[in-house]
């Protein structure tokens, strides 16, 4: 009798300090997480007279949202915005897997390739746009100038659509190729070099080391690099910015870019706020996605 | 003697802490492209006049559209931190409209019909909103046609007054030059602020507007002659192959470095070629008014900064004080001398300094006081916007002129309702 009381004071006094100890963070998520969720939700149900934008705003239900369904530049950039996700996220994984393979190998001196791999991510999103920008350029850019050196005619790449939206691809997936390198590069340190020395008593080719054990070993990491990657993706924003302002006309203005048009420059908070939620509601899709499909796999591999 | 030397110093040690309490600070606001450096001379200026007053000079993104976009973050919070902030010519009303800039009628007082007519018309009108005064003019721009005498010169040419004037002067040019880097014509083409000039000072050259009587007018004839006249030029080679991507700045640029003809740009330009170290134009560039079509009359945008003070700063008094002098005639002397920007008040373009500083400040008068407003209304952003990007895509290639107007039709229609 005695000791179970004991026993539940214990609990109880681990709970209490447990939650004190939670509270500080707790408090803090909800000042700089919730609470601007919630106003967002809040804002996108409501919508200010564009004439007098000064007076209270009015409750307009699901205008908002039912207004973006109508809206082509709604539909347009989140087209773009998902062509962006589809290249560069498996464009940035096997760049950022073959970087983090080779950064896995034994250098003698191994802070240069580090380094190497740090940079681009260390680098500002918005300089990595300006510089390829300038390598981009018409008259003065690095690209047209190897062009020319060939022989070949330099196209425009950042006033033609189809062109500035693969410049823009080789940008972002040149800057997320780094840190999906560096979260591979942890996963591949994880990696016990036993296995690879039984497989090769076994007569295994690198090839087949790399099939049956690097990969499967390595899924963990690249599910959460993926799910990192994907959903900064749908955010893409700077690069774009810096690269084309979203010319030519709107061809290559992602989500994101139209969000911060309509809240900065248009100041239709109501109507942006519905725009991000719903880039929101896109980003739960696809990392739900992931996560079902680990969640099965996880299930198999249990079995 | 020694006694009162300490005394003395003990006094100062007293005074100096109380005097820098009584000292205001006031920050003013002002873009990159907006020469901060003269601004800095400027306020330095007015410290030397008012030992209790610290100017601090907070400089802003190069574009209109970047500075917007900060201020907005800024003054959408009610932040303090801004007492001055110099503002496109094309915002007032939005500005009146967010309540973000402090009424300045009231300062004025019963002077304030007298003050606002000392000022250039078009100045003093576009700074009032519904009869409120929301901002001080600081200087005056507009556009021009920049062109190169000597290479007019060595062709035997006229400065052109039609575009298919300008057109052929510059194919002739560049056909004798033989320099592939050397481009016959170019203005601002990618998606910013300066390309909804590009379209409309064609569109007024062929006698159009873009509204009548507040009603959208793009049915009218006039309104395809910009696409077409730049559907030309691009045909012929006269305008730069990557003209979607060029932005303001890169015709001074081109300029400078002696790789243009003719540029349609601001007034800044000219301090900038006939001053720069690298400038390889020195000398050699004449302004003239903007071409137009056969029949129809020169027409230019105004452009030009606005001293707004903000509703938010604390120390209102001060900060309108200051603002007033930055909107005097000696402080647009000052600029005109130093910065080639052009003086808000008709009397200073006569002033010997300034001629002497800039030659074609003479005719320069007339151009600015015969400029036109793009259009005035609150959701001007939105405006600027379909403009922009709908001329970016046809000089792009992506869309065709139907395709171009079409789009500006339907998108500009329900924001003049």
């Amino acid at each position: 009798m005695t000791e179970t009381s004991i026993v539940k004071h214990k609990d109880l006094s681990e709970r209490t300090l447990g939650i004190l100890l939670l509270l500080p963070a707790a408090l803090l998520l909800l000042v700089i997480v919730v609470y601007p969720i919630a106003t967002l939700f809040w804002n996108s149900l409501h919508s200010a007279d564009p004439n007098n934008p000064q007076a209270e705003e009015l409750f307009v239900g699901l205008d908002n949202y039912t207004r973006a369904f109508v809206d082509d530049r709604f539909w347009n950039s989140t087209l773009k915005t998902v062509l962006y996700v589809v290249v560069t996220v498996p464009g940035a994984l096997l760049v950022g897997l073959g970087l983090a393979l080779l950064a896995n190998q034994p250098f003698r001196v191994k802070w240069p390739v580090r380094l190497g791999l740090l940079l681009p991510w260390a680098l500002p999103l918005v300089f990595a746009g300006l510089i390829f920008r300038w390598f981009f350029e018409y008259k003065t850019g690095v690209v047209n100038d190897w062009l020319a050196a060939l022989g070949m005619e330099p196209p425009q790449w950042l006033s033609d659509p189809t062109l500035a939206f693969w410049a823009i691809c080789i940008a972002i997936t040149w800057k997320a190729s780094s840190f999906m390198a560096l979260m591979l590069l942890a996963g591949l340190q994880t990696i016990p070099r036993s296995l690879y020395e039984a497989a090769e008593v076994d007569g295994a080719t690198s090839w087949q080391q790399f099939v049956e054990i690097t990969l499967p070993m390595l899924r963990p990491a690249i599910f959460v690099a993926l799910i990192f990657r994907t959903i900064t993706a749908v955010q893409t924003f700077d690069i774009p910015y810096a690269m084309t302002g979203g010319g030519p006309g709107d061809a290559t203005e992602t989500l994101a870019m139209y969000i911060n048009k309509m809240t900065l420059d248009f100041l239709d908070f109501g109507y942006g706020s519905a725009l991000a939620a719903l880039m929101f509601l896109i980003s739960m899709v696809a990392t739900s996605g992931y996560l079902r499909y680990t969640r099965r796999s996880a299930a198999r591999s249990g079995e | 003697m020694k006694l009162y030397k300490l005394t003395l110093a003990a006094l100062l040690l007293l005074a100096f802490p109380l005097s820098a309490s009584a000292q205001t600070t006031l920050r003013i606001f002002t873009g990159g492209q907006q020469r901060p450096d003269v601004m800095r001379k400027i306020a330095d200026e007015y410290q030397k006049k008012n030992p209790n007053v610290k100017v601090e000079v907070e400089v802003g993104g190069a574009t209109s559209e970047a500075q917007q976009q900060y201020l907005s973050t800024v003054l959408s919070s009610k932040d303090s931190v801004l007492d001055v902030i110099l503002i496109d010519v094309i915002r007032p009303a939005q500005w009146a409209a967010q309540g973000w800039a402090e009424p300045l009628d009231s300062y004025l007082g019963a002077d304030k019909a007298k003050i606002m007519a000392q000022y250039l018309k078009a100045y003093a009108d576009a700074d009032q909103v519904n009869g409120k005064l929301i901002a001080l003019p600081y200087f005056a721009d507009s556009q021009f046609l920049y062109y190169r005498k000597d290479l007019l010169e060595k062709y035997k040419r006229p400065v052109p007054k039609t575009w298919d004037e300008m057109m052929d002067t510059a194919k002739a040019i560049m056909d004798g030059e033989k320099n592939s880097n050397l481009q016959g014509f170019s203005t601002a083409g990618a998606p910013i602020e300066g390309t909804v000039c590009t379209y409309l000072v064609p569109l007024w050259g062929a006698g159009g507007e873009l509204t009548r009587e507040g009603k959208l007018n793009l049915d009218a004839p006039q309104a395809r002659e910009p696409f077409q006249l730049y559907g030309r030029m691009k045909q012929s080679g006269v305008l730069p192959k990557n003209i979607a991507e060029i932005p303001t700045d890169r015709i001074r640029i081109d300029m400078q470095a002696g790789n243009l003809v003719f540029g349609m740009t601001w007034s800044y330009v000219w301090n900038r070629l006939e001053n720069d170290a690298d400038s390889k134009v020195k000398g050699k560039i004449g302004v003239t008014t903007l071409p137009h079509d056969p029949g129809g009359k020169s027409a230019t945008c105004i452009g030009g900064w606005q001293l707004a003070v903000s509703a938010f700063s604390k120390n209102k008094a001060e900060t309108v004080k200051f603002a007033r002098w930055l909107s005097s005639p000696e402080v647009s002397k000052m600029q005109a001398i130093l910065a080639s920007h052009m003086p808000v008040f008709p009397s200073v373009y006569k002033d010997p300094e300034v001629l002497k500083a800039n030659p074609w400040f003479s005719e320069a008068l007339l151009v600015v006081e015969g400029a036109k407003s793009r259009p005035v209304t609150a959701q001007y952003p939105q405006v600027s916007d379909v403009i922009r990007s709908n001329m970016n895509a046809y000089l792009a290639g992506t869309k065709t002129t139907d395709v171009a107007l079409g789009d500006m039709k339907s998108r500009l229609t329900p924001l003049f309702r």
